[in-house]
């Protein structure tokens, strides 16, 4: 057992304050357990969000000693200090402590139309072959749990509210590089939009963060790509 | 027309990346061989005659003029895309892209001036 403080951002709608809290942590213990302990055994007008505490659902997201990690993964000896900053995510609007507003984070997710489009009609289903080749293009990009710690990093967004943000953008690549997928004309135009593509700058922070290891950044290299053969090949066509 | 506008609007953003990339890449070669020129042949490179012959030569003028577009492009694009990085820079985009290419088109137009007037 090794005694750890706990120093938390803590905001009650008005003001933003530090309040610190001692335990003992244990081998094993999580960030995430510790918030529960304290929540359950020291102050219960704690907030923050967590749901499936196994690294699935991305909703106990915060920034651990500076930086973007998932509560319920991170190992209170693991990450070697003896006193633990825990703080709400850069880039979102406070709710309450560690509760952050992701409503335009969602919004811009659903914006880039992120599911299967298809050319087919539903009342006749036909199989949806794949091989594991054209699978490979894009597993890695299925794995996001849309937590929000590239967006929490990402410069564009600290500046740009309309900038759509490299998770959403990993959502429109994941489904333009699947083979099945008929809808890249459609999401194209959402992604060049000026709030798009063209306003990443590559600090590759959203690759580095990511606590499922996706790659946000080359994802939205490969989608700026193609956005902007596609909108230049749209010139040729326009003008024939 | 309403067409146009919208595939003008359209395609700056992609034509600009692209033509960023573009600049950039002859920007290594072409600094590349100013740094070379001007510091590694002869310690007189500088002087002022020594600039004025090298000018008076073709190859080395159209060298800099492609240097001055180039380099004129890529700077102020980078500037422009800077600009619309702000919240500021996305309420006033049209104005931006308007001054920038201005700029542009001003500091072009006096290199090139600068360098076909140099005696």
């Amino acid at each position: 057992m090794v005694k750890v403080e706990f120093r938390i951002r803590r905001f009650d709608g008005e003001r933003s304050y530090w309040e610190s809290y001692e335990l003992e942590a244990k081998r094993g213990m999580t960030v995430l357990e510790a918030l529960f302990h304290i929540k359950e055994n020291l102050d219960g007008s704690l907030a923050f969000r967590a749901s499936c505490r196994m690294g699935i659902c991305g909703s106990c997201a915060v920034k651990i000693n500076d930086k973007p990690r998932l509560a319920c993964e991170t190992q209170i000896l693991a990450i070697g200090k003896s006193l633990i900053k825990i703080e709400p995510l850069d880039n979102f609007r406070i709710l309450k402590d560690l509760v952050t507003d992701f409503e335009g984070f969602f919004a811009k997710h659903k914006k880039v139309k992120p599911y299967l489009i298809r050319d087919v009609s539903y009342s006749n289903p036909v199989e949806l072959l794949q091989s594991p080749r054209e699978l490979d293009r894009y597993y890695i990009y299925t794995l996001c749990i849309k937590c929000g710690a590239c967006y929490s990093v990402c410069p564009a967004a600290a500046t740009r509210e309309s900038y759509l943000g490299p998770a959403a953008m990993t959502a429109a690549y994941r489904f333009c590089a699947d083979s099945r997928d008929r809808g890249k004309r459609k999401r194209i135009p959402i992604l060049s939009e000026d709030g798009g593509v063209w306003r990443c700058h590559l600090a590759m922070e959203c690759s580095e963060v990511c606590p499922k290891g996706v790659e946000p950044a080359k994802a939205v290299q490969m989608m700026r790509r193609s956005t902007a053969i596609e909108m230049i090949r749209s010139l040729f066509r326009r003008s024939r | 027309m309403v067409v146009e506008t919208k595939s003008a609007k359209n395609i700056l953003e992609p034509l600009a990346w692209l033509l960023q990339l573009i600049t950039g890449t002859i920007l290594v070669f072409l600094v590349t061989i100013h740094f070379y020129l001007t510091h590694m042949t002869s310690h007189d490179a500088l002087r002022y005659e020594f600039v004025v012959e090298r000018l008076s030569t073709s190859p080395y003028t159209a060298m800099y003029a492609i240097l001055i577009l180039t380099v004129t492009f890529h700077a102020f694009n980078g500037l422009r895309a800077i600009i619309l990085d702000t919240e500021f820079g996305a309420k006033y985009r049209r104005v931006i892209n308007m001054l920038i290419f201005l700029a542009f088109l001003s500091a072009f137009a006096y290199g090139i001036y600068l360098l076909a007037t140099i005696p």
